[in-house]
């Protein structure tokens, strides 16, 4: 007797169990519909936002004729409460524009709506690419990192970064002050690992041959820390 | 084999050939304005946009005569190659061995040269 109530409550709970989490796929699921609704009717794809892999650019013309990052791996590259923020409120990463090496970024990314926001974080989570491989690299401020980072290489010769309080470095490519928030470090690895896949022609160099793979492994663990 | 497929092959390897160089031809300028001026500025003076207060050592000024003089067209390519650690140099010269091919990197020696109306010491 004892048994039996014990065991149909066993399945009550695990039914229930099953129905939140099938409801909490299956509403998620539709969010990520909305949001590539929201993300056609903003018109966010076109020139702006590539969103259909892999890379097929060639030469300068193809990358200087895009307006903005290219979001087909989004869902590996970016973090998702981070996007809900930004695209909220989209501050300047870039401090130039797009592409250019003379153009002050304008800073005039639209905004969408906390709705919005959250339905089309939810669409780009799905955009994922197979060459990103998850569970590798933890967020570590190693010291290791840094060296290569800041010494074997420079990086901050391009990179803004935040060293004792203040933000240096160069203009050119994206700031990467608390890019911990915004980017996911098994990403980071992966574009370093295999830049042609996610970014065949770019004004950073391929660092191949240039970084040891623990050196790219350190690195990235440092990024992911900022 | 007939006369009129045998010119068929013949135009197609023609074309093949064609494509290839047409999309592969990056000229040195090309590549100096994509990769270079970033920090070497537009002119090469050594004044590009990455060029802020806190980068430890100038770029190179390229349009220098007295200092591009100083150096030799191996190490010119060695610098461009592995970055500037080859000259015991700064790493704030990057390293293009990967992204630019042996005969690109060549070429952009030749174009530097022009660069600075110069040519290499020792
Ligand atoms: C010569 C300039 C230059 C140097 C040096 C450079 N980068 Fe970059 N980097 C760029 C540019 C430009 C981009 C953006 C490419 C694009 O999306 O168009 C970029 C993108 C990145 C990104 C992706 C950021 C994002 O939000 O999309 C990471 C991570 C990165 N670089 C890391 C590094 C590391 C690590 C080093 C040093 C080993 C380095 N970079 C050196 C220019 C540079
Ligand atoms: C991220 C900035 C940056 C980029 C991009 C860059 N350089 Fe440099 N370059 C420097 C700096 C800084 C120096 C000076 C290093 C020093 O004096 O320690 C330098 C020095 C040089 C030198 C002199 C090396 C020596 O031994 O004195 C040459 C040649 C050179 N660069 C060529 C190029 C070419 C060609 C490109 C493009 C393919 C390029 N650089 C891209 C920053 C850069």
């Amino acid at each position: 007797m004892v048994k039996r109530v014990t065991c149909s409550r066993v399945v009550v709970v695990s039914l229930l169990t099953f129905a939140i989490i099938g409801f909490g796929a299956e509403s998620s699921r539709a969010d990520a519909a909305k949001g590539k609704s929201v993300f056609e009717a903003k018109k966010c794809g076109g020139d702006c936002h590539i969103t259909q892999g892999p890379a097929t650019e060639k030469t300068f013309a193809d990358q200087l004729k895009k307006k903005g990052p290219e979001l087909w791996y989004a869902g590996n590259k970016l973090k998702k409460e981070w996007m809900e923020k930004w695209l909220q409120d989209p501050a300047v990463i870039r401090p130039l524009e797009y592409n250019s090496i003379e153009k002050k970024n304008p800073g005039n990314h639209p905004k969408l709506s906390k709705t919005e926001a959250d339905e089309v974080a939810e669409y780009l989570m799905t955009l994922t690419s197979k060459d990103v491989e998850s569970g590798v690299i933890q967020a570590n401020k190693n010291i290791q990192g840094k060296q290569a980072f800041e010494k074997k290489q420079a990086c901050q010769a391009c990179h803004q970064i935040e060293k004792t309080g203040k933000v240096i470095g160069g203009l050119v490519a994206p700031s990467l002050v608390k890019a911990g928030e915004r980017l996911q470090g098994d990403w980071i690895y992966a574009y370093l690992k295999k830049p042609k896949v996610f970014k065949p022609v770019k004004r950073m160099p391929v660092y191949e041959g240039y970084l040891s793979d623990v050196d790219m492994k350190n690195i990235a663990a440092l990024i992911a820390s900022f | 084999m007939n006369k009129k497929a045998l010119y068929v092959i013949m135009i197609f390897a023609v074309m093949m050939t064609l494509g290839k160089g047409i999309s592969y031809a990056v000229t040195a300028e090309e590549n100096y304005k994509f990769y270079c001026t970033q920090c070497h500025g537009s002119t090469g003076k050594g004044d590009g946009i990455n060029v802020t207060k806190d980068m430890a050592v100038t770029p190179r000024n390229h349009a220098s005569a007295e200092d591009m003089s100083k150096l030799s067209d191996i190490d010119i390519t060695n610098a461009i190659t592995d970055g500037g650690p080859a000259n015991s140099k700064s790493p704030l010269m990057p390293p293009f061995g990967k992204t630019l091919t042996a005969d690109e990197i060549k070429d952009m020696v030749s174009y530097l040269r022009k660069l600075c109306n110069c040519t290499g010491g020792k």
